[in-house]
């Protein structure tokens, strides 16, 4: 190898090391939060954290356009000194790991003291969302990872009440736990449909494939919520709602979203836990 | 009308949230800084603009990272306070 390869092997390994992965699983986690205090603090006059934790999801925003912009200045360099031929390789988002460690009492754990009263009112909009009876909430611990499989598994079946009995016996923080599960998700599943990373111009035919089947499920779920997942997935920007959604709408549908995908894709749900 | 245990539950959820958020952060940040030290080696030396394009979004980004991550500090010092006091 000439010394000039040996500088755009380098180069091409430092591009794509660069954390474009780590800062799409933290801005997840962050607008997930974001989403739940969002929520809380419609009840409250005190701004709760979200002006700063909006500010922090700015910050990060703009750091992952800047590493595209580092990777796209390493591309044109190399290709400015003959080595251009092959674009520095993408650093593709790396999705959460199906069974991660969490914090105790965090969303997806099944510690002893899973908040019993977050439960009522999570219970509550699931039998909203999938226009069903509400019941009184199982005891049953499971994880967010296990919650999801499961949710997947009705949603490829169909099984509307299937699907909200599996979710209205979950503890509600493993029920959110979904809305920082499914993103990263999401985006692998559309790119493994779409045959490449999700664009902007995926959206109508994402939303074609996936509208439909997510509000069969969730009749009453507010529809541009789907739109606003869906345009999350190709990287769209959106107009911040004026009233924030409830997060357990975004967790139910981030989930359901997950399993009609996988539907489409022909995958089974336990592929998940692979 | 959510309880007060519902919205300290709640509140607790997000900060779960912040706190894996902030563990990203912190890796992204590692990295980013091993990489910013590759591509310095590398390219010293070079005077061409799309190296010192290259440099200043390193630089950015790192900066980015760290206000990002002093305003998550913030965010949940605030939650936190809201969830003591009610």
């Amino acid at each position: 190898m000439s010394l000039i390869q040996d500088l755009g092997a380098r180069l091409q390994a430092a591009g794509a090391d660069l954390p474009v992965g780590e800062l799409v699983a933290a801005l997840d986690k962050l607008r997930a939060s974001a989403a739940l205090l969002s929520w809380v603090r419609q009840q409250s006059a005190d701004p709760l954290g979200v002006p700063e934790l909006s500010g922090a999801i700015e910050h990060l925003e703009h750091a992952a356009y800047a590493l595209h912009v580092v990777q796209d200045s390493v591309s044109g360099y190399l290709a400015a000194i003959g080595l251009g031929a092959e674009p520095a390789p993408e650093a593709r988002p790396t999705p959460p790991e199906p069974v991660e460690p969490v914090a105790p009492g965090a969303p997806g754990t099944t510690s002893a003291a899973p908040a019993p009263r977050l439960r009522r009112w999570w219970a509550e909009r699931v039998a909203y969302l999938t226009d069903g009876a509400p019941a009184d909430p199982a005891t049953t611990t499971i994880s967010s990872d296990e919650l999801l499989r499961s949710v997947a598994r009705h949603t490829r079946a169909g099984d509307r009440t299937g699907l909200r009995r599996a979710l209205t016996g979950a503890p509600a923080p493993a029920g959110l736990g979904l809305s920082a599960l499914a993103p990263a998700l999401l985006h692998r599943l559309a790119s493994d449909l779409l045959g490449h990373e999700p664009r902007p111009a995926d959206l109508p035919a994402l939303t074609r494939t996936a509208r439909e089947p997510v509000l069969a499920l969730l009749p009453k779920l507010p529809p541009a919520l789907v739109d606003t997942l869906l345009a999350q997935v190709c990287r769209v920007p959106r107009p911040a709602d004026p009233v924030p959604p409830h997060p357990a709408d975004t967790a139910v549908t981030s989930g359901v979203l997950v399993g009609v995908l996988l539907r489409r894709l022909g995958r089974d749900p336990e592929a998940l836990a692979a | 009308m959510a309880s007060v245990a519902e919205v300290k539950a709640a509140i607790e959820a997000a900060v779960a949230q912040v706190n894996e958020g902030q563990a990203a952060i912190q890796a992204a940040s590692e990295k980013l800084a091993q990489a910013a030290q590759t591509m310095a080696a590398a390219l010293d030396g070079s005077g061409h603009e799309l190296v010192g394009a290259a440099q200043a979004a390193l630089a950015q980004a790192d900066t980015e990272l760290r206000e990002g991550l002093a305003a998550t500090l913030t965010a949940v010092e605030r939650a936190q306070t809201y969830a003591a006091g009610i």
